[in-house]
């Protein structure tokens, strides 16, 4: 197929020489692809204010020769609530960060679309949501999870055994998941100490629909867990740090630094 | 073409300008060789005055050749109102409208976390405490009206009122362009015209 018209997400717009822009694009039907905007910094009467970071649109790409041309934008939902509050935007540009450097650009077609469906549920729960710490860690591992990237919660990665309480367990960062106590104490890899409600509580946000996020509660030990266990996950496994991270940090809150080396 | 190094190095330094290409670079190059004595002259010398001659001011943070800049040493303008824009750009983009006879903020860009921009790279904390040094009564946060720059507007305004500077904050206006189209213009922006509608005068 050589001309494309698909809704789309907005996730990254470069400005490329006097008059053109490169979009970054989320898609249904081609997952993350890249388009050149002719003429978008020049004439507000082609795209108009559609080229903006967050927007929903319907698109029509031209993937004829070379590097696919954007012909036409319209505007869906500029999800205008995430500007009006710093939490969502520092979120929700996380997110985004995250599914530009990451999302598929080739796949199943049933994956594809549920990836783009999930980032257009986040952002739509993002746009009411009180954003807190533990929100951050559960959407940041429903990202995860939608790219293919989900941590073992509930059984042993090494034997397949549930680990058993009361006392905390281990979270083996490197092999994406927890360790029962036999294996556990015959690993000399550095290890996350997390108690069992912690996980619990991670399983059922990887579950739970994007709006209901929030009704998770947390004790102040369970989050700080919860936040250092997703955010030593994610950095180990995608193996990249997120520009986006700081200002994340500054406005909604940071995983607690501890002494231990990074697994 | 053979050519001179001489040649060769100017056109790797036009070379690197916006908008400038191999073609382009070479024709001017070749263009300067054949001008004048004084005209070369005159250029290269402002050339290389531009980044001597040009510094921040102090007070604004706009492109002056002289700190306070002749806006912020203007005592016919008023210093109770305050604007704060993104760039120098668009500081000379009011000024050219002729609509406002206040003072200016030059924040130095729009917060992009995508771009690792934060407020530590912005003018927030200068922005802070010229608005707390008093004698404002109203700050104008005229950003871009784009994600980012209605992104930076509302943290700016959660951080002015937080601090408790007790100045009315204001936003630019959001609507239809002059010379606009109702018909092609987008939902959003309809909207939010009907929104900022005003009584006829
Ligand atoms: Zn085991
Ligand atoms: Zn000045």
């Amino acid at each position: 197929m050589t001309r494309l018209q698909t809704e789309a997400l907005l996730l990254r717009s470069v400005e490329f020489s006097e008059s053109d822009r490169i979009v970054h694009l989320l898609t249904p039907e081609r997952g993350r692809l890249t388009a050149i905007a002719k003429g978008a910094r020049r004439s507000i009467k082609r795209f108009g204010g559609s080229l903006d970071l967050f927007n929903h649109l319907r698109v029509q790409i031209d993937k004829r020769r070379g590097m696919a041309r954007l012909e036409g934008a319209v505007l869906i939902d500029p999800f205008l609530s995430l500007r009006a509050v710093p939490g969502r935007f520092a979120l929700a540009s996380y997110l985004v960060e995250l599914l530009d450097r990451v999302a598929p650009e080739a796949g199943a077609p049933s994956d594809l679309r549920r990836v783009f469906a999930f980032a257009l549920a986040a952002l739509r729960a993002l746009s009411e949501a009180d954003v807190t710490p533990g929100l951050r860690a559960l959407l940041e591992l429903q990202t995860l999870d939608v790219l293919g990237l989900r941590p073992e919660l509930g059984r042993c990665v090494h034997c397949g055994r549930a680990p058993v309480g009361p006392g905390p367990v281990a979270f083996h960062v490197a092999d994406g998941g927890v360790l029962c106590g036999a294996c556990a104490s015959r690993c000399d890899a550095p290890l996350l100490r997390v108690h069992l409600g912690t996980l619990r509580a991670l399983e059922q946000g990887i579950e739970f629909g994007t709006a209901r996020l929030s009704r998770i509660s947390w004790s102040p030990q369970a989050l700080a867990e919860a936040l250092e266990l997703v955010s030593r996950f994610q950095r180990f496994h995608m193996g990249i740090q997120l520009r986006s991270e700081p200002f994340l940090d500054q406005v909604v809150g940071s995983p607690p630094e501890s002494g231990r080396p990074p697994a | 073409m053979q050519s001179s190094p001489a040649i060769e190095r100017l056109v790797s330094s036009l070379k690197r300008l916006p908008g400038i290409g191999e073609k382009s670079a070479t024709r001017l190059a070749f263009y300067l060789l054949g001008a004048p004595e004084e005209m070369v002259a005159e250029l290269a010398e402002s050339v290389g005055r531009l980044k001597q001659d040009t510094c921040l001011c102090e007070r604004c943070f706009n492109l002056t050749d002289v700190s306070p800049c002749a806006i912020c040493r203007n005592p016919e303008r008023n210093a109770a109102l305050l604007c704060v824009v993104e760039e120098p750009a668009d500081l000379a983009a009011v000024e050219k409208s002729g609509s406002f006879r206040g003072h200016y903020f030059v924040l130095g860009g729009a917060l992009s976390p995508i771009d690792g921009v934060g407020p530590d790279d912005l003018r927030v904390a200068d922005l802070e405490a010229r608005v707390h040094g008093g004698g404002i009564e109203e700050v104008i946060l005229a950003t871009n009206p784009n994600t980012e720059g209605d992104a930076t507007a509302h943290f700016l305004a959660d951080r002015l009122r937080k601090t408790g500077a007790g100045v009315a904050i204001t936003r630019i206006a959001y609507g239809m362009p002059l010379g606009g189209d109702l018909e092609y213009a987008d939902h959003v922006t309809v909207g939010r015209s009907l929104e900022n509608r005003r009584q006829m005068d």
